[in-house]
């Protein structure tokens, strides 16, 4: 591809994509089913019976009662936050699936995306630091390459075809055909 | 004489042979005394010897049921088939420890017989530091978690195994789970005994890429086991629920996953040789902290049936090990200067820059989210929970970030990219993601998150394949037929097209896990016989119970049909098994039937006598999808790892001038652009050290 044409590839790439996520993001989306609603709401909380499984996901006794107590009231009408806060005044913060978002409980969130931040940085540093202290050096070498001239490359590029042919018999052959 | 006694014996004179070994190879090398490095690896493999014949007398107690034999008679019964009661060997955690003991001296016996590959000066370093892991596990099976304690008086009967391990997938699960875990000590062991001499060449490289990958294909293939049998045993639809216990599983991988690429830039750049010996302890540190975690029972999971007392050795260990580490690091730290300067940001490097820092955040936020209960409930006294809606938000857009970095990376060259030679590789891959992107809202699916998500990975397998097919098309326009040129190609650079075939599985499996995380359907009822629940266009009419009882386990299923389309499919039966011994612990089975790359899924949650069954139906699309990304993952893996035949090169080399040129002077028409330079560069065993092929990446061009 030419690079005048790769470029207009990559500008019309960006416009369909920004278009289609603007526009998914505008349209409403589908309703929800109430069965997806209730598994929504269900895999916010935590089966407190059972090890390791959410509301939505337990067969126990307990998860199926409150599925179905989670089914009535978002039936009455209620949102699926206003439901998951019932349970939550209800059983307090160990019925949710996770930490709330909160207190101390928000550094279960924040510490993660501080230390993913400051990863970021310091490697930005770190690259800055090498790029800066290397820079001569890579001058060199574009000077290197552009003083090459022409009659250098034709002969590489004969050499580059032997050390292939001498690496694979298979390319050796059919280029001997074709020369023969 | 019992078996048992065999074991016991076996056991003190394994930790004898792993002492001899520790002593005498730090000897051999530090007074330079070849003989002992010799008599250290005959002693490894006295070592290994020795603990397959405890491996043998265990299993031979289990075979002839010697219920006086307590771990015998707590992990096994008479009524257990053979393969069963053969499995029950690691069944439990003093069998398991012996396993993982025995998997340590078998693969410190490959060591030693494949030794002659490695620089020779780290060889006894390397055999010291395994056989000192050996003694950690010794000196626990023989002290206080023997598997060959013996019962005052044999019992009459076994308790049997616990009803989740009778499962085919449990025959093989654990094992290899397992041996991914110990397989993280060959990596460390290089690394120490690297960092003991001083010696941190490539062809140390060469040896610690090859022990990881190992060890890396190996945890693949336990985490996809365990994926695969949480779905088809725990019944909730799933296959990977973000449990403390899988997400220990899940460390040393991704640590040994960002030390698989940041090694790369080692050897091509001799850059990061700090950070990659990082990764490697962080790996090993990380599996046995795994095992801390699973046996101490700290964090509440649902495999509790390891817990045990053991789990405060693990954590010593984990302290000795991370203490040694650090000193050896610091006491090292100033040889370890990189030989290369960082061109630029924009370069193969700097992607796998990107790729450490993305793998090492998702690694450090999985910790943090498994610890974080512990530290909550030690400051404010709070009991919570850290479950699947936190790791989905927070690990789920760094694996997005991490699938367009592995579309990205290949795309550019090592040192730097051109702006330009950049906007010609993306295009393809770009608009592969545009189409998918704008095809996907017309065929309903319209939230953002899975749109994005899709996206990527078309992006990303689009910069694959396209890279794949153009490797391809240049060989096959010097006369190779397609099939075998991708042969060839795939052939001759394994490192690189098995990575790529890595990288295709994992866009597989991401699609697999997008699909089933955003678009599960699931249901439940209560069901009499005729009637029916439907979902998705699949229609399942109930007739009734069954209930088969046989001397020591009870099974119920109920039946029913499946309709799609129509037309029936067929009969399944849901059902659970009640062992005679764990009748608390029913064992589900799950009829999962398979319509093209969507997975019915049905589960017998209840039932009342002969003619009511609650039922909960999971339509789980593309999980399919998962399973064979993690085949095709496991496939890259062997790929990469494969020994290379030593190659007979340049044995006829160049031919001086004057000679007429066989193959007549020319371009190599090379994809987009031609080679334009291909200076001299050693030629080494190392494929991708290849200067035809490294030179033509740099040019943006594959041969």
């Amino acid at each position: 591809m030419k690079p005048k044409r790769s470029l207009l590839v990559i500008l019309a790439v960006v416009a369909i994509l920004g278009a289609t996520w603007s526009y998914v993001l505008v349209a409403t989306p589908p309703q929800k089913t109430l069965d997806q609603e209730v598994q929504d709401v269900g895999s916010q909380l935590k089966c407190l019976v059972c090890q390791g499984e959410s509301v939505a996901d337990s067969p126990a006794l307990l998860a199926q009662q409150m599925r179905t107590i989670i089914r009535q009231q978002l039936q009455s009408g209620k949102s699926e936050q206003d439901v998951i806060q019932y349970f939550q005044s209800r059983y307090g913060d160990r019925i949710l699936y996770a930490p709330p978002r909160q207190g101390f409980n928000l550094l279960a969130w924040l510490v993660p995306i501080a230390m993913l931040l400051g990863g970021a940085l310091l490697l930005f540093f770190v690259v800055r630091d090498w790029h800066k202290s290397s820079r001569p050096a890579a001058a060199e070498e574009v000077s290197d390459l552009a003083n090459l001239d022409e009659a250098d490359l034709k002969r590489y590029r004969q050499q580059l075809e032997q050390e292939l042919a001498a690496d694979d018999p298979l390319f050796a052959r059919t280029r001997i055909e074709e020369a023969g | 004489m019992y078996f048992s006694d065999l074991g016991s014996i076996s056991l003190i004179l394994a930790l004898g042979f792993a002492i001899l070994t520790m002593v005498v190879a730090v000897l051999g090398a530090t007074r330079n005394i070849p003989q002992l490095v010799a008599s250290a690896r005959r002693c490894v493999l006295a070592v290994a010897f020795f603990l397959l014949l405890a491996s043998a007398s265990l299993i031979a107690s289990f075979l002839t049921h010697d219920f006086g034999v307590s771990y015998v008679a707590q992990h096994s019964s008479l009524s257990m088939p053979w393969y069963y009661t053969t499995a029950a060997f690691y069944g439990g955690q003093e069998g398991s420890l012996l396993y993982w003991a025995l998997m340590l001296s078998v693969f410190s016996a490959v060591f030693v017989f494949t030794s002659r590959r490695a620089p020779s000066v780290l060889v006894p370093y390397v055999m010291a530091t395994l056989m000192s892991i050996e003694v950690f596990l010794l000196i626990m099976l023989t002290t206080i978690s023997s598997p060959f304690v013996r019962l005052p008086a044999p019992l009459p009967n076994g308790i049997g195994l616990n009803p989740l391990l009778m499962d085919p997938g449990m025959l093989i699960h654990p094992p290899i789970l397992l041996m991914g875990y110990m397989s993280f000590s060959l990596p460390f062991a290089f690394a120490v005994a690297a960092m003991i001499t001083g010696k941190l060449d490539s062809d140390w490289l060469r040896s610690i890429r090859r022990w990881t990958l190992a060890a890396w294909s190996i945890q693949t293939a336990g985490l996809m086991l365990g994926a695969w049998w949480a779905y088809h045993v725990l019944g909730w639809g799933g296959y990977w629920g973000w449990d403390p216990v899988e997400n220990a599983a899940l460390f040393p991988w991704l640590t040994a996953t960002a030390f698989l690429h940041s090694t790369m830039v080692q050897e091509r750049r001799g850059m990061l040789k700090v950070w990659n010996l990082g990764l490697v302890i962080a790996s090993f540190a990380l599996a046995i902290f795994g095992t801390f975690e699973v046996r101490s029972g700290l964090i509440s999971s649902v495999h509790s049936f390891a817990y045990s007392a053991i789990g405060g050795y693990f954590l010593a260990f984990l302290c000795i090990v991370i203490v040694f580490s650090i000193g050896l690091f610091i006491y090292r730290l100033p040889r370890l200067r990189p030989e290369q300067e960082f061109v630029s940001v924009i370069s193969r490097e700097g992607s796998f820059l990107l790729n450490n820092l993305l793998l090492v955040g998702i690694t450090f936020a999985t910790l943090w989210g498994t610890l974080f209960p512990l530290i909550s409930n030690a400051v404010s006294h709070q009991t919570l929970t850290v479950g699947p809606p936190f790791y989905n938000s927070v690990d789920g857009p760094l694996f997005i970030a991490l699938l367009l970095a592995m579309g990205i990376g290949p795309l550019l060259a090592w040192r730097r990219t051109t702006l330009r030679t950049l906007w010609r590789n993306l295009g393809i891959p770009a608009l592969a993601a545009a189409i998918c992107a704008a095809i996907l809202p017309l065929a309903g699916i319209r939230d953002i998150w899975p749109n994005i998500a899709f996206a990527v990975c078309s992006f990303t397998a689009g910069a694959i394949l396209y890279e794949i097919w153009r490797g391809v098309r240049v060989r096959h326009s010097h006369g190779e037929p397609y099939p075998l040129a991708l042969y060839m190609l795939i052939n001759r650079y394994r490192q690189r097209y098995g990575g790529y075939i890595v990288h295709l599985g994992l866009v597989m499996l991401a699609v697999g896990v997008i699909g089933s995380h955003f678009f599960q359907l699931q249901t439940d009822a209560v069901l009499k016989p005729g009637q029916e629940i439907n979902i998705a266009g699949y229609k399942l009419v109930y007739f009734g119970n069954i209930d088969q009882k046989y001397p020591d386990v009870e099974v119920v299923t109920a039946q029913l049909q499946v309709w799609h389309d129509g037309q029936l499919q067929e009969y399944i039966y849901p059902g659970r098994q009640f062992y005679a011994n764990f009748g608390n612990q029913p064992a589900s089975l799950i009829p999962i039937t398979t319509f093209g790359l969507t997975d019915l899924y049905v589960f017998l949650d209840n039932w009342n006598g002969p003619a009511q069954a609650t039922i909960r139906v999971f339509i789980n699309p593309l999980v399919p999808l998962v399973w064979y990304g993690g085949l095709l993952m496991l496939l890259g893996g062997i790929i990469c790892w494969w020994p290379e035949k030593r190659r007979q090169r340049i044995a006829k080399s160049i031919p001086s001038e004057g000679v007429p040129d066989p193959i007549g002077a020319g371009a190599v028409s090379g994809g987009e652009g031609t080679l334009v330079v291909a200076r001299h560069a050693p030629q080494t065993q190392d494929t991708e050290t290849d200067p035809v092929h490294q030179q033509a990446n740099e040019e943006g061009v594959i041969i």
